[in-house]
């Protein structure tokens, strides 16, 4: 997905996918969960979010520039 | 010699005579302020002063409360609303508030409503040329409207016009022709400044000085001499320098606020009796904690003045940094549990809990009485009672689940940092370093609050000067009294360009020597304001060489203004060209100001207090203080902390790390024990 | 028992729901010192970044920072607690949402194991910052017991940073290589010297260098005094008193959120706000949508469905997106608690990559990026508004239509005006207090507005017209700001950039049954102009003068070129720029801004006075107050008087 090189997308109006996840919600008992990349406090992660009641199930630190990526990512420094 | 300094609640009266300094506070009369002041005037005894300085709120207070008479605004067709724009930019407290307006614009209370601000067909360019000669049938017209309003005054400004005067000039026979006798004031007479809103702003404050000022001073000066006084008559401006009444009404707007200037003022003639050249000058009334510095002995003079937010005025005025806090400051609770301390103030009325005129909320008054430094019965000179029960119920309603001594104790503490962050700030923006600096506590709060935070702002030391609750009423009468004049004209500072410059100071002058009169033997001393080529501010007060004005001296005066830049700035441009922006003429005639009377050293008995206090909530635990009374002090004297010194009209609170020094002219100096 | 979600989506339920209710011992657990030591030391962090500010202001050279308050000055946290920002200045809104993760992507790529006293980082790229190239990020450790526990940063806009544009405000460029220049993170200051490779990279793709020089040593200055206060501090108080002062700093922000959260109504909101084009043409929709998901004290905002990236850099980033979102749940909801990186706790946002709110190198080129994120941002108040009852206020002109002018004295000397006689200032909305103010700068900004006097010395211009135009503001109980209305004159031969960028509608949507505010246009006038010939320079306010004139942007009648909601739009990019001759007018005018209230219940005293004051017409207070005025506004003031019978009728009795 992600470039450091982007073409503007051919889609017009981009959405975010979501991907489903088995499982119920630790807080509400739903079964809602979706992973997807999201930006708050510390930055971006990917998450596992209930989409019934906004609960995180998981959530861990993800790619630091979001979508971007820089292609010295790649470089030994 | 006297002064009189009248403030929105209470009017205070000094008289000086023979090194005797006689004080007076007597109620404002807000019906009809002269009478108050006559009032305290003959309380002391009038009829053998030389001269009687002036200063009082009640001009500003007009205005900040929109009781103003009905005026029309003049200016170049298609700018009408200069006056509702300001400068449109608005304070950090209303960043995240989209309610926030500017309290002088049409959403809110403006100070001439838009249809009484009136267009004129003409138009200037920024060189002086008429682009649009003065459509004197047109503005006729509009003239005709304002007359048909019945307004009573006229403020003037055309655009550009401080390049060229002449429509302004005619505009005035205009209305002369068709509004009679009016009070009219000119943007290109009273302040030939170039940005044209401040000249807006202070054109109109202009006018409503003259009006409100007209019969005031008339009446006032009948008062006086109906006493049998026969001196000088002069009102401060917001410098605190000194104007013949007569020569203040030719253009009032410089004596709208002359108050905290005073103090300023007050305490640099004060430092240098006592040999501190270097002062922050800290004035703590109820709802404000005034700061000024004064370095070398000179205040820092600015060029402008916000009468609130954005509502400016050119009057040549002392730096003062107002922070909100003072005695009245509201103690509250925020969201998450932690004790807050102004910027809210209860101000006079209801005024702190303790005041018992129905003030809910505690204050930083309310603490002091609470942790014993205040007389619940020596109060305002015995002339009010403070209540510790509302006090204590206030602090008691606090929706918190702290204990009642973390509260006050939290309270205090809070309130004193934010008092010393905000002098530490002052003392950034001017590039000061406070450890060179003595720290001059006066007003009502003043003594009471400053000593115990010096170690936070880490001054030299604390000096509270005689009279401190009055202090910036003996202000007015440690000024001389000054005239001055000040004309803009953008012009480069090459060589080339010093006939223009040298032509420029020869008019001024030759209009200054005319105000002067037959005071011929007066100093006059030049000063530009100029700005690096690509900025939008001026660097005020440039020294300009005395002389002949050369291409030398033009050298020079940028190398002062790199000098001065430098100074007040932190930095220095030297390869960016600079331009002479405002051209300065100040004329200064040596006026007798108060001798502070020695204070005889102690001979017999030592020193001894009148009582003891238990303080609470100030200091880790209680602490027992000793209690002087001021006027017992000889010079000499030394008090250790934990101490209270009384007077009438002020406390002062020595901390138990600190210790007192009574001074030869009765100051009390506070340093850190070492 | 408290809900409020952590940042690893744990929920806590050992301790009270409130900070406020917490025991000492249950605070100092958590914060390692005490609540008044806490209250005092998060204080002292915003007294420190206010003193960095000051410090910045006043000695710095350029106008940008000092009458545009263009900077930002923030306190980052040290690594091991990933960069908490506890404090942040109270200059402009539009930093709060990028610096806290601009500190971090710069230091984390940088390396902080490569990090020592004495360094200070830069980098100015928007992708792994926000904001805009211009926006040059300055980033000092700050080292006690030889580790880094803190950050003193410093954002401050310079004056050129390169690219094709002099000073860098286009709509028109294209791609990454044309914006401007891209610092990734390198070192500026090494041992507090300065490094000179840095700096001749800087100084040798850029214009105005020499002014820029003394404001990158001014900001570093700064650092060095915000450093030093840091640790006077940390001396004074602990480390580990400073730890949980900062943590508590960003738990109080986050706790003040999710309430604030709590008093929206839970549900789902669409918000939905267009833009009219982008510089390389009017032929794509430009679009800002979101879907605002409210549960409890959470809420997520997802920016799917905005439109694809647009041409040319009026884009802006994910950061940029998440200020717009955090400055409208503050605006709306909490405006009182001091910011903190802990205000976005609660808040997801979601925006999939090459969106106009989400542009990705090298073709989504970001300059301009404030214009869709006001317009997320006026879109998100306007939504949630709804739902606030009286609490919702009107929209405002929506767009800093910045117009740019060049060309050269008689002499041959260049000269330039930027950003001062198009819409840049234009009027809020009303609200329940007041009605809006007509000359002002969008919430995200500040600034002290130029004079005209000044102006005019600098360029060959006359400002001929700054005012107001009647019948703009959106009616209602409290009238929405008039438009602002500017001529100005140009008096030698001029190349004219306009990217006014949202006059198709208007923006000033009304607020609890208030009125939309008229929507604005601009247009230039040839000096022989009949309209301007017959005027002898001071062109009318009247329908009737566009005949002959060039609309750069609007919605016109196309036959009178007059404002026409009916009309046909005119794209301001159909020519790249606008050539005129001395003694051309460009006239200006901005969006009106929306009324608050049913305009049928304005007293009518107050629209006696509006008509008296010229706000509102005669015919435009029958139309839309209902109320009837007689006489005449203009000449006799005082004279108008109000036909009761017949505005009872209009009004209903």
């Amino acid at each position: 997905m992600s470039n450091h090189s982007f073409p503007r997308p051919e889609e017009p109006t981009p959405r975010q996918a979501r991907e489903a996840v088995a499982g119920r919600c630790d807080a509400c008992g739903e079964s809602a969960l979706m992973r997807y990349p999201l930006l708050s406090e510390g930055g971006w992660y990917l998450v596992v979010k209930c989409q019934s009641c906004l609960h995180s199930q998981q959530r861990e630190k993800w790619q630091r520039l979001g979508h971007v990526t820089l292609l010295t990512d790649a470089l030994a420094c | 010699m006297m002064a009189v300094d009248v403030g929105g609640t209470f009017t205070d009266v000094v008289a000086v005579s023979d090194g005797t300094i006689r004080t007076a506070k007597v109620s404002t009369d807000v019906q009809q302020v002269d009478r108050g002041v006559v009032a305290g005037a003959a309380e002391l005894g009038v009829a053998d002063a030389t001269v009687f300085n002036h200063a009082s709120t009640h001009g500003l207070n007009a205005i900040i409360t929109r009781s103003l008479p009905k005026i029309g605004f003049l200016t170049t067709a298609g700018h009408r609303d200069i006056p509702d724009i300001g400068r449109s930019w608005r304070p950090v407290a209303a960043l995240t508030d989209p309610s926030w307006r500017r309290s002088f614009g049409d959403a809110a209370r403006p100070l001439v409503p838009r249809y009484l601000r009136r267009g004129i067909t003409e138009r200037i360019r920024a060189d002086g040329e008429i682009h649009v000669a003065l459509d004197e049938a047109q503005a006729r017209e509009q003239l005709g409207v304002l007359r048909r309003c019945n307004v009573q005054g006229v403020a003037i400004c055309l655009l550009n016009a401080y390049t060229n005067d002449v429509h302004e000039r005619r505009l005035r026979e205009l209305v002369g022709e068709e509004l009679g006798d009016l009070p009219v004031s000119l943007s290109s007479e009273i302040s030939p400044l170039a940005k044209e809103y401040a000249r807006a702003s202070t054109t109109l404050v202009d006018v409503f000085m003259k009006i409100i000022y007209d019969d005031y001073t008339h009446r006032l000066d009948a008062g006086l001499r109906g006493l049998g006084f026969a001196g000088q008559l002069n009102f401060a401006d917001c410098t605190a320098n000194l104007i013949p009444a007569a020569d203040a009404m030719e253009a009032p707007f410089r004596v709208v606020f002359a108050g905290p200037a005073a103090g300023t003022v007050g305490s640099a003639h004060f430092g240098r009796l006592i040999g501190e050249p270097n002062l922050l000058c800290a004035d703590i009334g109820g709802t404000s904690c005034d700061i000024s510095l004064v370095t070398h002995g000179e205040p820092f003079v600015n060029t402008t003045f916000e009468l609130e937010h954005d509502l400016i005025v050119n009057a040549l005025s002392n730096d003062i940094s107002s922070i909100g806090a003072g005695g009245g400051s509201l103690v509250a609770v925020s969201p998450s549990g932690d004790i807050t301390v102004g910027p809210g103030s209860a101000g006079a009325d209801p005024g702190p809990a303790c005041y018992g005129r129905g003030g809910q909320q505690p204050t930083m008054t309310d603490i002091c009485l609470l942790a014993g430094l205040l007389d619940p019965h020596g109060f305002a000179g015995g002339k009010m009672v403070l209540d510790q029960q509302l006090a204590t119920r206030a602090f008691e309603r606090l929706d918190t689940p702290l204990t009642f001594e973390h509260r006050v104790r939290y309270a205090w503490d809070i309130g004193l940092n934010n008092i010393a962050e905000g002098i530490f700030n002052i003392a950034i923006k001017q590039g000061i370093d406070p450890r060179d600096y003595a720290l001059v506590a006066f007003g009502a709060a003043g003594p009471l609050l400053l000593p115990a935070l010096a170690d936070l702002v880490n001054v030299k030391r604390v000096v509270v000067p005689p009279h401190p609750g009055l202090f910036s009423a003996l202000g007015l009468l440690s000024a001389d009294q000054a005239y001055g004049l000040s004309q803009s004209a953008y012009t480069l500072l090459e060589p080339g360009n010093a006939d223009a410059v040298a032509a420029l100071f020869e008019s001024m002058e030759a209009r200054l020597r005319r105000r002067l009169g037959t005071q011929t033997d007066v100093a006059i001393e030049r000063a530009f304001d100029g700005q690096l080529v690509g900025q939008t501010w001026e660097t005020p007060f440039v020294p300009v060489p005395a002389g002949p004005i050369t291409a030398a001296t033009i050298e020079q005066m940028v190398e002062n203004f790199h000098q001065a830049y430098a100074e007040r700035n932190g930095n220095r441009f030297a390869n960016i060209p600079v331009q002479g922006v405002t051209y300065r003429l100040r004329a200064v005639v040596p006026t007798d100001k108060v001798a502070y009377a020695e204070l005889p050293e102690r001979s017999g008995a030592p020193l001894r207090p009148v009582g003891t206090s238990v303080l609470r909530f100030v200091a880790d635990a209680e602490e027992l203080a000793q209690v002087y009374a001021r006027d017992d002090l000889c010079a000499g004297d030394e008090i250790r902390g934990p101490a209270i010194v009384r007077e009438a009209l002020s406390t002062t609170y020595i901390t138990q790390n600190q210790i007192a020094r009574v001074g030869r002219f009765g100051e009390i100096g506070i340093e850190r024990i070492r | 028992m408290s809900t409020q979600p952590n940042r690893d989506g744990s929920l806590e339920s050992t301790r009270p729901a409130r900070l406020r209710d917490w025991t000492e011992a249950q605070f100092a657990e958590t914060y390692h010192c005490d609540r008044f030591t806490a209250m005092v030391l998060s204080n002292r962090l915003r007294y420190t970044v206010d003193h960095m500010s000051t410090g910045l202001m006043y000695s710095a050279f350029s106008p940008i920072i000092r009458d545009w308050y263009d900077f930002a000055i923030t306190i980052s946290g040290p690594p091991d607690m990933d960069y908490p920002m506890p404090a942040v200045s109270s200059s402009l809104l539009v930093f709060l949402g990028t610096m806290e993760d601009a500190v971090r992507n710069v230091v984390e790529e940088y390396g902080v194991d490569r990090l020592k006293p004495g360094d200070v980082l830069l980098c100015n790229d928007p992708y792994r910052g926000g904001n805009h190239v211009n926006d040059a990020l300055f980033i000092r450790p700050v080292f006690h017991d030889g580790r880094p526990v803190a950050f003193v940063n410093a954002r401050a806009h310079q004056l050129d940073m390169g690219g094709t544009v002099p000073g860098g405000f286009s709509g028109t460029k294209a791609n990454v290589y044309e914006n401007g220049l891209v610092l990734g993170p390198m070192l500026l200051f090494e041992h507090d010297k300065p490094v000179r490779s840095t700096f001749s990279l800087v100084f040798d793709n850029t214009r105005f260098a020499a002014l820029l020089q003394p404001d990158f040593m001014t900001m570093a200055e700064q650092l060095k005094l915000g450093e030093r206060l840091l640790l006077e501090s940390i001396e004074r108080y602990g480390e580990a008193a400073y730890r949980g002062t900062v943590r508590y700093c960003c738990d109080a922000a986050a706790e003040a959120m999710s309430d604030a959260l709590e008093k929206l109504p839970d549900g789902d909101y669409q918000v939905e706000e267009s833009l009219d084009a982008d510089g390389a043409g009017d032929d794509e929709p430009l679009v800002v949508r979101a879907t605002i998901i409210k549960r409890g004290g959470r809420v997520e905002v997802d920016c799917s469905g905005s439109s694809r990236q647009a041409r040319t850099c009026i884009n802006a980033g994910p950061l940029d997106t998440k200020t717009a979102v955090g400055v409208a749940f503050k605006l709306l909801l909490d405006r009182d608690t001091p910011f903190s990186s802990g205000a976005y706790r609660p808040i997801d946002i979601v925006v999939p990559p090459g969106t106009v709110l989400s542009a990705m190198p090298p073709d989504g080129a970001i300059m301009l990026y404030w214009e869709v994120t006001q317009a997320l941002l006026a879109g998100m108040l306007r939504e949630l508004g709804k739902v606030l009852g009286d609490d919702a206020f009107g929209g405002d002109y929506g767009c800093v239509a910045v117009h740019n002018a060049h060309g050269r004295h008689a002499d041959g000397r260049p000269w330039s005006n930027i950003g001062l006689v198009g819409g840049e200032h234009g009027p809020w909305g009303a609200d329940r207090h007041h009605d809006g103010e007509s000359y002002t700068v969008p919430y995200i900004v500040n600034g002290l507005d130029p004079a005209t006097e000044s102006m005019e010395l600098e360029s060959p211009v006359l400002l001929l017209r700054k005012e107001y135009v009647a019948d703009t503001g959106g009616a209602g109980f409290n009238r929405g700001g008039a438009a602002v209305l500017k001529d100005a004159s140009w008096l030698t031969d001029a190349e004219h950039y306009s990217i006014p960028i949202r006059f198709k509608h208007g923006t000033g949507n009304g607020a609890c049954g208030g009125a939309t505010g008229r929507a604005g246009a601009c247009w230039l006038f040839e000096p022989e102009d009949p309209a301007l010939r017959a005027a002898d320079g001071l062109l009318p306010v009247r329908d009737d003068v566009y005949g002959a004139s060039t609309p750069i942007a609007g919605v016109l009648d196309p036959v009178s070129k007059a404002p026409d909601a009916d009309g046909e739009y005119f794209y301001f990019a159909r020519q790249a720029v606008w050539r005129t001759r001395a003694g051309a007018v460009s006239r200006y005018v901005t969006n009106g801004g929306g009324g608050w209230g049913d305009p049928l219940a304005r007293p009518v005293e107050r629209v006696l006075a509006d008509v008296r004051d010229g706000y509102v017409s005669i015919a435009g207070a029958r139309a839309n107050y209902g109320v009837v005025v007689e006489g005449d506004p203009d000449l006799d003031p005082e004279g108008l008087r109000i036909d009761a019978a017949a505005t009872r009728a209009l009004r209903g009795g």
